[in-house]
């Protein structure tokens, strides 16, 4: 049945995406390991990718961390309809969670009750998107660790400085954060829209391939800017120092309402994590990322 | 300068450390996180540690929310790199008093953690190696606060060759940017 396949899909890249980090990491972490000059840098380093190694080989989630599992759902309209989305994914991350394992990263925010099963009171965080004249059903899960999640953040700035003043706003951010989020870090972010589309932007931008710009030329140029002023401040691996502090950051925007000019941030840890699968109208997978 | 140390550590032996040395740590710690060090906290000044607390004079806390599997009633550890530490800033005084610990074990540096006198000393894990200490845990000795659930509890582990571990906040001093 097709609701069998999609939820065994599901359980599938729950698993590739906890004992593998997105292989341009790799490239990029050992790039960064021949010519980094400081040798605490390079022990952080070198510890990055000899972790990846053992996860990957013990199939082991590589993080215990194991993150808030965000799913993003690209349903083609001529997909075969499914009544039943939130159940399936419950139960394929109940699953997995036992699995894998996964670690229970789900707690009541009023009791600090642990179901231990990555489920719950909206939980996981599923994004539709419905798209016009497909056949297929793309899935990504996203899971986002506690430690650099907790320094994003949503300005709300003013429409007559906000483009202005939105890098030094996000430098202060990174400055006070240091070592906390687990530099070498990604940056995800979403200027215009509303609070809520902006951070959704900033969120579905770290889904971007790495070293891949925006396509308009002025947005590319920001990143790049951006970036370049993040691995200024040399926080480094682990905020012990070195050159690279940040690996990418990625700009989406959506037009503004004339009196907002918000901006979300969304910061992403070394050990970045998405996997996907997209999958015919017979439930047979014909793309894995 | 590379070390190699057992805990419980003698005091006098953490002055031989200097900032950036390489610490590797044998023997008894525990995870405490967040909600454990409030628990810490609450039941000594109600006069309710569990007594296995005492063994933890002049050894080490170590910041982590590990991934345990649980069969037939025996443990193994999964996955367990360090949290960030500085959540725990506000408590963290208080529970090195309490406990009489020698080292905090975490990632990205703790701002108040008063490190003078060698009082305490700050070892830094990299963060998101959660995998390679599968290999360092030789046996998970007790677990307390299970309540708390698997990755806020209170996890007793006998370490062998826990590292490489980085002193980076020392005697009032700190290598963090």
């Amino acid at each position: 049945m097709l609701q069998e396949k999609i939820e065994t899909a599901i359980i599938d890249i729950l698993t590739r995406v906890t004992i593998k980090p997105r292989p341009k990491i790799i490239e990029i972490l050992n790039k960064n390991f021949k010519s980094e000059q400081s040798e605490i840098a390079r022990a952080q380093l070198i510890m990055m990718l000899e972790n990846f190694k053992y996860g990957k080989k013990n199939k082991i989630p590589v993080c215990q961390d194991t993150g808030m599992l965000n799913f993003f759902i690209e349903l083609g309209s001529n997909f075969p309809l499914i009544s039943n989305y939130r159940d399936l994914i419950d139960r394929a991350v109940q699953r997995a969670t036992k699995l894998i394992p996964l670690r229970g990263n789900s707690v009541d925010p009023i009791t600090n009750e642990n179901p231990e099963t990555n489920t719950g009171i909206n939980v996981p965080p599923i994004y539709l998107r419905i798209v016009d004249n497909k056949n297929t059903l793309k899935i990504i899960v996203f899971p986002k660790g506690g430690g650099a999640e907790n320094i994003s953040k949503l300005f709300m700035l003013n429409p007559s400085n906000g483009i202005n003043i939105f890098q030094e706003k996000i430098i202060d951010v990174l400055k006070d954060a240091g070592g906390m989020p687990c530099p070498p870090i990604l940056l995800g972010i979403g200027i215009g829209g509303d609070a809520v589309l902006c951070m959704k932007l900033a969120k579905e931008a770290l889904l971007r391939q790495i070293e891949v710009r925006n396509q308009r030329e002025d947005i590319a140029r920001l990143e790049m800017e951006l970036l370049e002023k993040v691995n200024a401040l040399h926080i480094g691996p682990m905020g012990l120092g070195g050159s690279l502090t940040c690996i990418d950051v990625h700009i989406e925007i959506a037009m503004r309402h004339p009196a907002s000019f918000p901006v979300g941030l969304i910061v992403q840890c070394y050990s970045h994590r998405w996997a996907s699968f997209e999958m015919d109208r017979n439930g047979v997978i014909i793309d894995e990322t | 300068m590379k070390h190699e140390l057992r805990l419980p550590v003698e005091p006098e032996k953490l002055k031989a450390l200097n900032l950036g040395d390489i610490v590797y740590l044998n023997g008894l710690l525990v995870t405490a996180r967040d909600q454990a060090h409030r628990r810490i906290l609450e039941s000594n000044s109600s006069n309710t540690l569990p007594p296995s607390f005492k063994t933890l004079k002049n050894s080490a806390i170590y910041h982590c929310g590990p991934i345990i599997q649980e069969k037939r009633s025996s443990y193994r550890i999964i996955s367990g790199g360090p949290t960030t530490s500085q959540r725990m800033d506000s408590l963290q005084n208080q529970v090195v008093e309490v406990l009489q610990v020698k080292f905090i074990i975490g990632k990205g540096g703790m701002k108040s953690l008063n490190t003078q006198n060698y009082k305490v000393v700050y070892l830094s894990y990299t963060g998101g190696c959660g995998a390679l200490i599968n290999k360092k845990v030789k046996e998970i000795i007790q677990v307390v606060w299970k309540d708390l659930g698997i990755c806020e509890a209170v996890w007793f582990l006998d370490v062998e060759n826990f590292g490489p571990l980085i002193v980076t906040q020392l005697n009032g001093k700190s290598l963090y940017i």
